[in-house]
């Protein structure tokens, strides 16, 4: 059997992030491998220990993803296959691209991160599902091989919970609670040296470009308003002040 | 990690995915209950195992004796991300790779190496270094009153340790001790043997989170297969602190950054005067100190570990680094902890418990005063000991 995991190389949440001319300029910023795919990372690892086979990732993007790669190759997975594309690119283009390194592939099931942390879209799972003919089930929070075939899965509603059974090979994303992902620990980070990543240019797998162009970015500056009302003079006029200003600006009571 | 000028850059990939590793692991692990084990005077033993399983213990080591076979920087990384948390947790690491499994991987036989090596990088065993003694640690060659005698095939030992890190939760200690003709030897001494007992030090102001003991020698006989063949003389032990002071040089830098940062964000959103206290003349010419000693820091020891790998590195720049970063660090801490004003005092924040260990720091591996005078040597060829 053979699991697949789709990887992503975002900013560090914590990350200092500069904005110029109108764009996050990302060279000085620590980029790590989403947490949402290091959810997808470890169930494929849990699967492979249990059935035996294959943990492979398959990542995109620019050529500093290899680090997120080398990652999840120190967390334990055998191989990567890495298609690399320089600049913007949509999650349909990229779930374009990726669908044909899976179909070579031929895996037994691919899990991904249910949400893209830099983009804050929850599109590449399903898009990869969909451009494969695959089903596809979002924000699984457990997950049961019951043999080649199919699986049954749990999938996590706002107010409740579904248990699905899913024929394979499906795309699953994965959801906080799906399992502890494992550190990456310096014995396994000096064996992720000599693993093969196999890089595919993007453009052999017929992306162009991307269909949804960025204009610009921006990062949310959150700035105090420090109003100090005087309430020492007409204390009453402060408290009718502050009512007002709670009510009508800050629109709280 | 706090790299004003892009030292990262410098690194190796394999090297950033350390750090990167051990300060995730350390977040995770350490740093929330931290203050709780300082406050407690405790170590966090059930650590061990997981230092092992990361890899931290002895990691610059050949993986062939069960250690993770990284680079000096990628050792140093470790040490940093260990100390960023607290002194105490550097403090165990550095023993075990450095004042442990060092010598018994350069001064050890085969068999020694084979038996200890694996157990001690997994965690399973731990081990402490007893060269300090009562008398003085400064001048560990003079004040040496520790006394090993051959008897058959076995050596007999008698004398007490002082200031010795883990000595009390050790399975094995080496101890250093003059034969009858007043040579130093080493020893590895399993710490069940009849006549050896480790008294932990209580009441500490410093490396709270950190075992000290001293260590009680009464006619306690190992067999010369434990005599570690290779060490003959003061300088065995001496090379062994040349790789504990080399990480202590990495490991202050991340105390150094966990004041600063703690500071710089604390002067941020304090009001003072009608406006943040960042914006105060003072208070920037304070964090421009510290962000000026840590860059200054980081590039030192990148080349320390450039030049340990190249087997080009010399005694006297380990000195130079363990005394310029550890001052570097104390003075920062001292002043982070100034600039967090009343706030600062307690163990919410990390800044006193940090300059506390620092002084620490600042005494043990050859205080900051011997430092001064090995570089005074190197630059007259005159001792002033
Ligand atoms: C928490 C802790 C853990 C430790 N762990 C270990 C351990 O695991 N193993 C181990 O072997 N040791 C350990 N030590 C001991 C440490 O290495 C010694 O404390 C250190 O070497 C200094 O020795 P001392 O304390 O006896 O001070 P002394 O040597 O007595 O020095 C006292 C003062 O005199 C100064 N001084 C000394 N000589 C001179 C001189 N010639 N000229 C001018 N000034 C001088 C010193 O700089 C210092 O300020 C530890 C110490 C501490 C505090
Ligand atoms: C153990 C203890 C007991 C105390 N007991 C009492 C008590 O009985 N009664 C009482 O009223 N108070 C008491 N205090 C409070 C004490 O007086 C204050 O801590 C002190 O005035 C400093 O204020 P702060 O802690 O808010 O620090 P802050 O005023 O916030 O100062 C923080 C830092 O900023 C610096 N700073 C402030 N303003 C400027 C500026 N304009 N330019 C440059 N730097 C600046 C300060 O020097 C300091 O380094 C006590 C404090 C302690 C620790």
């Amino acid at each position: 059997m053979k699991f697949v995991a789709i990887i992503r190389q975002v900013p560090d949440g914590e990350a200092k992030l500069r904005e110029e001319g109108g764009r996050i300029d990302l060279s000085g910023a620590t980029m790590i491998l989403d947490q949402m795919d290091e959810y997808a990372v470890e169930e494929i690892l849990q699967l492979k220990e249990k059935h035996g086979g294959e943990a492979v990732i398959v990542a995109f993007g620019p050529e500093r993803t290899k680090e997120a790669i080398r990652t999840a190759l120190a967390m334990g997975a055998d191989r990567a296959v890495f298609v690399k594309h320089e600049g913007d690119a949509d999650p349909i283009t990229e779930a374009k691209a990726l669908a044909k390194v899976l179909a070579e592939e031929a895996p037994t099931v691919v899990f991904t991160g249910g949400q893209q942390a830099d983009w804050d879209s929850y599109a590449l799972g399903p898009a990869v599902a969909e451009a494969l003919g695959w089903p596809s089930v979002a924000w699984t929070t457990a997950f049961e091989l019951e043999d080649e075939t199919q699986a049954t899965a749990q999938h996590d509603l706002d107010e409740g919970a579904q248990r699905v059974r899913v024929r394979l090979p499906a795309v699953l994303t994965t959801q906080q609670g799906l399992n502890e992902p494992r550190y990456p620990t310096l014995p396994g980070i000096m064996k992720a040296k000599k693993k093969e990543i196999k890089e595919i240019p993007a453009e052999e797998l017929g992306v162009t470009g991307t269909k949804v162009e960025i204009l610009s970015q921006a990062i949310v500056k959150i700035e105090r308003k420090q109003k100090i009302l005087d309430g020492t003079k007409e204390p009453e006029k402060a408290a009718e002040e502050l009512v007002r200003l709670l009510h009508e600006e800050a629109k709280v009571i | 990690m706090l790299d004003f000028y892009r030292v990262q850059e410098l690194f190796t990939e394999e090297e950033r995915a350390v750090q990167q590793a051990a300060r995730r692991f350390l977040e995770a692990e350490a740093l929330p209950q931290i203050r709780t084990w300082w406050e407690a005077g405790t170590f966090p033993t059930h650590l061990i195992p997981k230092f092992g399983a990361m890899g931290f213990l002895g990691a610059n080591l050949p993986a062939e004796y069960g250690a993770a076979g990284v680079s000096s920087a990628a050792y140093g990384l470790i040490m940093y991300e260990l100390e960023r948390i607290d002194s105490g947790l550097r403090s165990f690491a550095s023993v075990q790779g450095a004042l442990v499994m060092y010598p018994i991987f350069a001064y050890g036989s085969e068999e020694q190496k084979r038996e200890f090596l694996p157990r001690l990088a997994a965690g399973e065993l731990v081990g402490a270094f007893g060269l300090t003694e009562p008398d003085g640690g400064s001048d560990p060659g003079g004040n040496m009153k520790t006394r090993a005698h051959r008897d058959g095939d076995h050596w007999v030992l008698n004398g007490t340790k002082m200031w010795i890190t883990n000595g009390s939760i050790a399975d094995l200690a080496i101890v250093w001790a003059k034969d009858e003709a007043g040579v130093v030897r080493g020893f590895i001494v399993p710490t069940d043997t009849p006549g050896f007992s480790a008294p932990e030090i209580k009441s500490k102001m410093s490396l709270r989170a950190s075992v000290t003991s001293e260590l009680v020698l009464e006619e306690v006989r190992v067999p010369d297969a434990l005599r570690l063949p290779g060490a003959e003389g003061l300088k065995a032990p001496l090379s062994c602190l040349t790789q504990a002071r080399y990480g202590i040089a990495w490991g202050v830098l991340g105390a150094l950054e966990a004041v600063y940062t703690e500071a710089r964000d604390f002067a941020l959103s304090r009001r003072t005067f009608g406006e943040p206290l960042a914006k105060k003349q003072l208070v920037q010419a304070k964090l421009a100190g510290m962000l000026a000693d840590h860059t200054k820091g980081l590039l030192l020891v990148w080349r320390l570990a450039r030049l340990k790998d190249a087997g080009k590195l010399h005694h006297t720049q380990v000195s130079l680094a363990k005394r310029d970063n550890t001052y570097a660090a104390l003075k920062a801490a001292r002043l982070a902890r100034d600039l967090l004003g009343a706030n600062g005092i307690t163990l919410e924040y990390h800044a006193i418990r940090h300059m506390l260990n620092l002084e620490t720091v600042y005494t043990y591996e050859g205080t900051h005063d011997v430092h001064t005078l090995i570089l005074g040597r190197e630059i007259t060829g005159l001792a002033a000991f």
